[in-house]
């Protein structure tokens, strides 16, 4: 066994904190325990009275009781579970009850009981962490970690926690189901009032070859244009954002800075950030090449910096060892780890950009979208189509080409 | 003879997992000498060798090459101070996209010109230099290939080309042979011994099998659990000092 100095081992706290920070990581899963079942509990009662609301009443209601009328019985039953069973939050975090001694009678009643006294367990905390919480040392019953004790196998629909478990997937599918108003008969109903379209789609609007054709080629430079300038970017902000390669309190900072403008920037769909750029500069390609532009670098820095984490350590640490300065441990270590993904990710965002670009014309961004939109929306069918064609054309050809460079690349 | 590296009361704690990998240690090595450092894994060997260059950061102690302080050396001190160290590793550390003649040029970083070396652009004579070593390890047939193209033999051989470019006077391998067969384990040691001879090059290497420590090395360290249990000649290594290096458990095992 190595010697081990523990973190604290320099520093001086006050002795009931560090006794009251113990006592709380210690007692930090049983208090998990209890959100768990609580959670697991409330989430079964509103999706079942929400099921008997809509599918009795026709209500759509997920409550039918007060709040804390509701919060109260929650607790009431983890309580009542937690003492007399494995309950499901036991089971995820792995926890278990199993007495001290012989087997007392009434040593579960009396563990339900005192549980409600159990919070009040926090101040004695204070001054010893490793103290036993009442409802246990007067029960009996003591909780301890699920692989201390062997198990008996039996069939899942007598664990409690199992019936539990099946019983939140079933609600979650019938409310999912009711929630978003599945209705298989307009889905069979509906289907010829798609004729026209479908009609459409087969015989498009060869008149308007052209007119599609120079749009399509405007969303295919967008998506460059849009790739270039994220790949400008995104390439030397990829290496701000690795935490392999930011060292000491600026190194952090910077990353965490950076991966958080990015992790913004990705979050917000392309749609809103091309609805942001047409307010910006006015509606037409160039607000939906900005649009496909920010997605794209914040994507790229993600892809980037990951690949960036994930290289090998040893050439960097040999290029050091032979007394290179920084630049040559990236450019002799690094940089030729990096090249090939780099370029497979930037051609895989190029494929995603020319895919994007389509759909960006939907709120205006400009391209072959834009048009596809507008005859859809006066329902002239055979021009969409003859648009959707020349999507679908692009699309593929596109895809095909770079998955094929990727490959090669690889 | 004066020592050529003197390490004085080294320590490392690795501050995640709060871990003493290296305990109070202090040794010293003459110049010429063939240091083989056993001991199981985990016991601090890696760490060793890494904080005499400051691969790793030592956390007290001293370390001093030929006379100069290496701990305190900063910037381009330790860079000077790092190119006549040579280093070799477990696994190879090439660059494995790039031919095997740039991963041999890397060993002149620390000479050449920074600026020059961004475009890689080396000295003619540097280039000679690569050539000439890469025949000396036997394969300069092999320049342009990419190096993960080698077998594993080869790479490690690259590796020690790559070290010769360095003009070293120390050359640290660490587990060198841990990921060969025998046969080829024998003929990567054979080039270490050649270059402690030849060259006068002063050469420390961790080892896992003591019957390779006992064959190539003048003088034997052995540490466990970041500590030195045994330092002295091979011979003097018995099976109670093995027991008490390797554990209780522990049994013979050769590699001929």
């Amino acid at each position: 066994m190595k010697d081990r100095y523990y973190a604290g081992f320099m520093t001086q706290r006050p002795a009931f904190f560090t006794e009251f920070s113990k006592g709380l990581s210690r007692i930090r899963r049983r208090f998990l325990v209890v959100l768990t079942d609580l959670f697991a509990l409330m989430y079964l009662w509103t999706l079942a009275s929400y099921c008997v609301n809509d599918f009795f009443y026709h209500v759509r209601n997920f409550t039918s009781l007060p709040w804390w009328v509701m919060l109260i019985v929650a607790v009431e039953v983890a309580a009542f579970w937690e003492a007399f069973g494995v309950s499901i939050g036991m089971r995820l975090l792995g926890l278990r009850l199993r007495p001290i001694e012989e087997h007392r009678l009434g040593q579960h009643v009396v563990r339900y009981i005192l549980w409600h006294i159990s919070p009040l367990f926090l101040f004695r905390l204070l001054w010893k962490s490793d103290a036993v919480p009442w409802h246990e040392s007067v029960s009996g019953l003591k909780t301890v970690r699920a692989s201390e004790i062997a198990m008996t196998p039996r069939p899942w629909y007598t664990r409690s926690w199992s019936v539990a478990a099946v019983l939140i997937m079933l609600l979650s599918l019938g409310a999912a189901m009711l929630i978003t108003k599945v209705d298989f008969y307009a889905l069979s109903t509906g289907a010829p009032k798609m004729m026209p379209l479908w009609r459409g789609l087969v015989s498009p609007n060869w008149a308007l070859l052209g007119e599609g054709v120079r749009l399509l080629i405007v969303t295919v430079f967008m998506a460059l244009m849009a790739t270039i300038f994220a790949v400008i970017i995104a390439v030397p902000l990829s290496f701000f954002a690795a935490r392999n390669l930011m060292h000491g309190v600026v190194g952090q900072a910077v990353y965490i800075i950076v991966r958080t403008i990015a992790d913004i920037m990705r979050s917000l769909n392309v749609i809103i950030w091309a609805i942001v750029f047409i307010v910006w500069v006015r509606a037409g390609a160039f607000s939906g090449m900005l649009a496909l532009f920010v997605q794209a670098t914040a994507n790229l820095i993600k892809l980037y910096s990951e690949r960036l984490e994930s290289i090998d350590p040893g050439p960097p640490e040999a290029i050091r060892a032979t007394g290179g300065n920084r630049l040559q441990v990236v450019i002799f270590g690094v940089i030729p780890q990096i090249v090939n993904p780099y370029l497979s990710f930037t051609l895989y965002q190029w494929d995603i950009n020319v895919r994007m670009s389509t759909i960006i014309g939907l709120v205006g961004g400009g391209g072959i979208g834009q048009l596809l939109f507008q005859y859809m929306r006066i329902w002239d069918y055979r021009s969409a189509g003859m648009m959707l064609l020349l999507i679908t054309i692009i699309v593929w050809a596109i895809d095909y080409m770079s998955s094929r460079l990727r490959a090669r690349l690889n | 003879m004066a020592d050529q590296l003197v390490v004085e009361h080294l320590t490392k704690i690795y501050e995640r997992g709060d871990i003493l990998a290296l305990d109070d240690i202090s040794f010293s090595v003459v110049k010429g000498e063939f240091l083989v450092v056993i001991g199981l894994s985990g016991s601090g060997k890696s760490t060793l060798l890494r904080c005499i260059n400051r691969l790793i950061e030592p956390t007290q102690g001293k370390v001093y090459f030929d006379g100069v302080d290496v701990t305190a050396a900063s910037g381009g001190e330790l860079r000077r101070l790092r190119r006549k160290m040579g280093m070799i590793y477990q696994q190879f550390n090439l660059v494995k996209r790039s031919s095997v003649l740039t991963n041999v040029l890397a060993g002149r970083l620390g000479y050449v010109n920074p600026w020059m070396s961004a475009v890689h652009r080396f000295p003619r004579e540097d280039i000679e230099m690569g050539l000439k070593n890469l025949e000396r390890v036997g394969i300069s047939d092999q320049a342009y290939t990419r190096a993960d193209n080698l077998s594993g033999g080869q790479q490690q051989r690259v590796g020690i080309a790559r070290a010769l470019m360095q003009e070293p006077e120390l050359l640290m391998a660490d587990e060198p042979v841990s990921a060969l067969d025998p046969a080829t384990s024998h003929s990567v040691m054979k080039y270490l011994e050649q270059m402690n001879q030849e060259d006068g090059v002063t050469v420390i290497t961790s080892l896992h099998f003591l019957s390779l420590a006992r064959r190539y090395g003048t003088r034997i360290l052995a540490l466990k659990d970041g500590k030195i249990v045994f330092e002295g000649l091979p011979s003097e290594i018995d099976e109670a000092r093995f027991k008490e290096i390797y554990g209780e458990e522990a049994e013979h095992v050769e590699v001929r």
